[in-house]
This record gives structure tokens, C-alpha cells and sequence, in this order.
């Protein structure tokens, strides 16, 4: 195969249930397809890799054109749970893993996951609050060493 | 002589015709005399009985009805007149449908509450939603948004008919954007050939022919891949053919773990790159499909 050389560093920076999904989805599709690959969950991202909030993670409704709903009932207490509640259940559906089960088959799969240092700091989080899937808590420079001759994704 | 006699025999044959229809007059006469008080007590009677018609104003209610009926008749053409025979049959349909019990119920309901209206609170936003929380008002809601659709399936139904609906649609669609313009139904136009930005698949990725799959040319094509075939694969290259063969659809990942058996770690260890399109590859299948 001609894709031994190449190389995903895929940036996840923000924590909605919206956000997370495609920057897993990628990492596992480049691992499939044989490419490999490594995710750094910076600020809101880290929810994604946080033990506690793994599994609530929701839909942002507020200011999202897209979501169909008007901002002003989007931000009604509940909805953005609720909008989590029916996507999770058209993704369950689809047969599409949650979230933490997603991060367990990314490492199985040979992928890396990496917090960000700063961003840990600030929102006072501990490397044991974090799921066991996490490789390393790197800085932005480590992130730059790991991913050298990566294409870089941001999301 | 002759012609006198003839005349005098004439004469005497006027003469008692003329005695026939005196009689008969006297007979006429006669029964007037006893007709006339008769005539002259149905006339009274008859005047009587319209006389109080009259104070019923069923004359008057007469007039007006012919001046309805003018009304109609300048108001409708013939046509219309024409249309409404045809249309008699639905018109006859919606009565029906509107006269009966349960429908008659809700509606005297409904007229209940309008007369009642003094009665009713005024509500802001916050208590019309609360009041939203209630069976009935839910079903309420629900029933009028069932008209809403049907009387708008009708609008569009008959707009359509006219053949102006979808420009209008696209018009819209232009002013609301492409998230509305996916909501409402695309304008008729020219099917356009799709076209794929995958690039196509490289000459040796292309999946052979399954029924032209050996075992032996599985070897070749693990060997060239860099992978030697041992029984945990062979297990994988096995249960893989025997999922397509069932679903017609090649097994990805995830598919694999739960019909061989293994975890996606094995999968991974057993083929590094790209495990389910190499397993695809060797056992003969086509490229998996999908995301995951």
C-alpha cells in the first residue's frame, strides 16, 4: 500500500457531541485505511477525553445555524441534552460507537491520543481524571515533534 | 216555390236551435245563480287564507326568495352553475362528514368556549407553553396542525395543478437559502450524471471476481501485500467470504470483531495496515463501504 508514509495529526478543540465525533471519525477512518494517526484534544476537547464527562457530552444549539432550532428556544434549559438525547439515538442507530467506545477503538486500532498541558491547567484537570486511552498530557511544541510530516487537521 | 220552402225548413231548424241553447242558457244561468254564493264564500275564504299568509309574511318571505333567486341568477353564470353540478357530489361529502355526531360534538364544543370567551384568561408565552403540557391541549395542537397539513397538501396539490407551484417554490427556495431549498421539493429539471470525486480505484486494489477467488491466489496476493497467511487469518479471509456471501456487503472493522470473534487489537496485529480492505483484498471481496 502506498499510504505507509502518510500521516493524520488531527487538532480537537472544542467539546460538543458534534464537534468530538468528526475528529474520531477521521483518526479511525485514516486508521483503516491505513494511515496513521494521532488526535491532541485541547480546551473543550478535553471533555471528550474526561472520565466523567465522556458520556454527557452535548449538542450546541445556541448559535448554530444549522441545528434548525431557533438560538432563543436552543438555549432553553434541556435542549441541548435533548439534542444530544436524538442525535445519540439516530448514531446508535447507525450503529455508531459512543464516544468512549469510539477512544478505546481508536488505541486498539493503533491511533494516539494526547491532552493538551495548558489547557488541563486551566481547567484544573488531573492526568487521573482523564480515560485510560490518553497516552500523554504534551505541550504544543510536543504536539509539533509528534506530528512531523503529519497533515494537520483542526477541528 | 221551391227555394221558399227550403228556406222556411231552414228557418224552423234555426228556430229550435235557438230553443236549444235558450234552455242551455237558462241552465247556465240557473246554475250560477247557485254557484255564486258558493264562488262568493271560497272567494272570501280564499281571501282570508291569504290574508293571513300575508301577516305571516309568507309573501313577503316569497319576494325575498325571488330576489335571492335573482341575486343567484345574476351573481352565476351559467358556468358556475355547471361547476357547482359537478362539485355537488364533494359538497354533499363535507356535509356529511361535518354532520356527524362526534364531529357536531366538538364543534358545539368549541362554539362553548367561544361563548364563553369573556371567561377566558389571558395567557402570556411562558403559560401558553405550560398549557401545552395538557392532554388535550397537546391533542388540540395536534389536530390543528393535521388541518394545517391537509389544507396545505390541498394548496400545493391544486397549485401544482396550475403548474406554478415550483417556480414559486424555487423563488423562495433562492430567498430562504439552501437550508429551506433542501426542505421544500427540488424544481423539475434535467437529471444531471453524478460525479464522483473518489478517484478511482488503483489497478491493484480493484477486487477480483469472488467465484474466481482460489485459495492459492489468496496466498499470491497476501505475499504480495507482505503478509503470510497462518490459521488466524485464514479464520478472518473465511469468516469475511462468508459474511459477503450473507450480506453482500463487505464486513469493515467493527463487522469483523463480532463475526470472527476478535478484537480490533487482533485485527490490527494480525493485518497493520488497513485490516479490513486488506482482509477485503485478499479474500477477494470488494473494498468495504462506510465510515467505520
Amino acid at each position: 500500500m502506498d499510504t505507509t508514509d502518510r500521516k493524520v495529526a488531527i487538532i480537537c478543540s472544542k467539546g460538543g457531541l458534534d464537534e468530538v465525533y468528526p475528529a474520531l471519525i477521521l483518526a479511525n477512518a485514516a486508521r483503516q485505511s491505513g494511515i496513521e494517526a494521532l488526535i491532541f484534544f485541547t480546551f473543550w476537547g478535553l471533555d471528550a477525553i474526561t472520565d466523567k464527562r465522556v458520556d454527557h457530552l452535548h449538542v450546541n444549539l445556541a448559535g448554530n445555524a444549522s441545528s434548525g432550532m431557533p438560538t432563543m428556544i436552543g438555549g432553553l434549559p434541556g435542549m441541548e441534552a435533548f439534542a444530544a438525547h436524538m442525535m445519540k439515538k439516530s448514531m446508535s442507530e447507525l450503529e455508531l460507537p459512543t464516544v468512549r467506545e469510539m477512544l478505546k477503538i481508536l488505541v486498539d486500532s493503533g491511533a494516539e491520543l494526547y491532552g493538551c498541558e495548558l489547557a488541563m491547567k486551566m481547567m484544573k484537570r488531573t492526568k487521573d481524571e482523564l480515560v485510560p486511552q490518553v497516552k500523554d498530557v504534551i505541550t504544543a511544541g510536543d504536539f509539533f515533534d509528534l506530528s512531523a510530516g503529519a497533515q494537520i487537521i483542526f477541528t | 216555390m221551391q227555394t221558399e220552402q227550403l228556406i222556411l225548413q231552414r228557418l224552423d231548424t234555426i228556430s229550435a236551435r235557438l230553443d236549444e241553447l235558450q234552455r242551455g242558457r237558462r241552465a247556465v244561468d240557473e246554475l250560477f245563480d247557485e254557484l255564486t254564493p258558493i264562488a262568493r264564500e271560497a272567494l272570501a275564504t280564499a281571501i282570508a287564507r291569504l290574508d293571513a299568509l300575508d301577516k305571516q309574511g309568507h309573501f313577503a318571505f316569497v319576494a325575498e326568495l325571488v330576489q335571492v333567486g335573482r341575486r343567484v341568477v345574476e351573481g352565476f353564470t351559467p358556468a358556475d352553475v355547471r361547476q357547482l353540478g359537478d362539485a355537488i357530489v364533494g359538497i354533499l361529502d363535507v356535509v356529511r362528514a361535518l354532520t356527524r355526531p362526534e364531529v357536531l360534538q366538538i364543534a358545539s364544543e368549541a362554539a362553548t368556549a367561544m361563548r364563553d370567551a369573556e371567561h377566558a384568561t389571558p395567557m402570556g408565552a411562558f403559560r401558553a407553553l405550560r398549557a401545552t403540557r395538557d392532554d388535550d391541549v397537546q391533542k388540540g395542537i395536534g389536530l390543528f396542525v393535521d388541518v394545517l397539513r391537509r389544507v396545505g397538501h390541498g394548496v400545493n396539490a391544486a397549485a401544482a395543478r396550475d403548474g406554478k407551484a415550483l417556480d414559486q417554490k424555487a423563488k423562495l427556495a433562492e430567498l430562504l437559502g439552501p437550508r429551506r431549498a433542501r426542505m421544500l421539493p427540488a424544481p423539475s429539471r434535467a437529471p444531471t450524471v453524478p460525479t464522483s470525486s473518489v478517484p478511482a480505484r488503483k489497478p491493484e486494489e480493484r477486487a477480483i471476481d469472488p467465484s474466481a477467488w482460489t485459495r492459492e491466489l489468496a496466498e499470491t496476493i497476501a505475499r504480495a501485500n507482505d503478509i503470510t497467511l497462518d490459521a488466524p487469518r485464514w479464520a478472518l479471509l473465511d469468516a469475511a467470504r462468508a459474511d459477503f456471501a450473507a450480506t453482500k456487503a463487505s464486513p469493515n472493522i467493527q463487522r469483523l470483531t463480532s463475526i470472527a470473534g476478535v478484537t480490533t487489537r487482533d485485527l490490527y496485529q494480525l493485518f497493520p495496515k488497513a485490516p479490513a480492505r486488506t482482509i477485503a483484498k485478499i479474500a477477494g471481496l470488494p473494498k468495504p463501504a462506510g465510515c467505520l
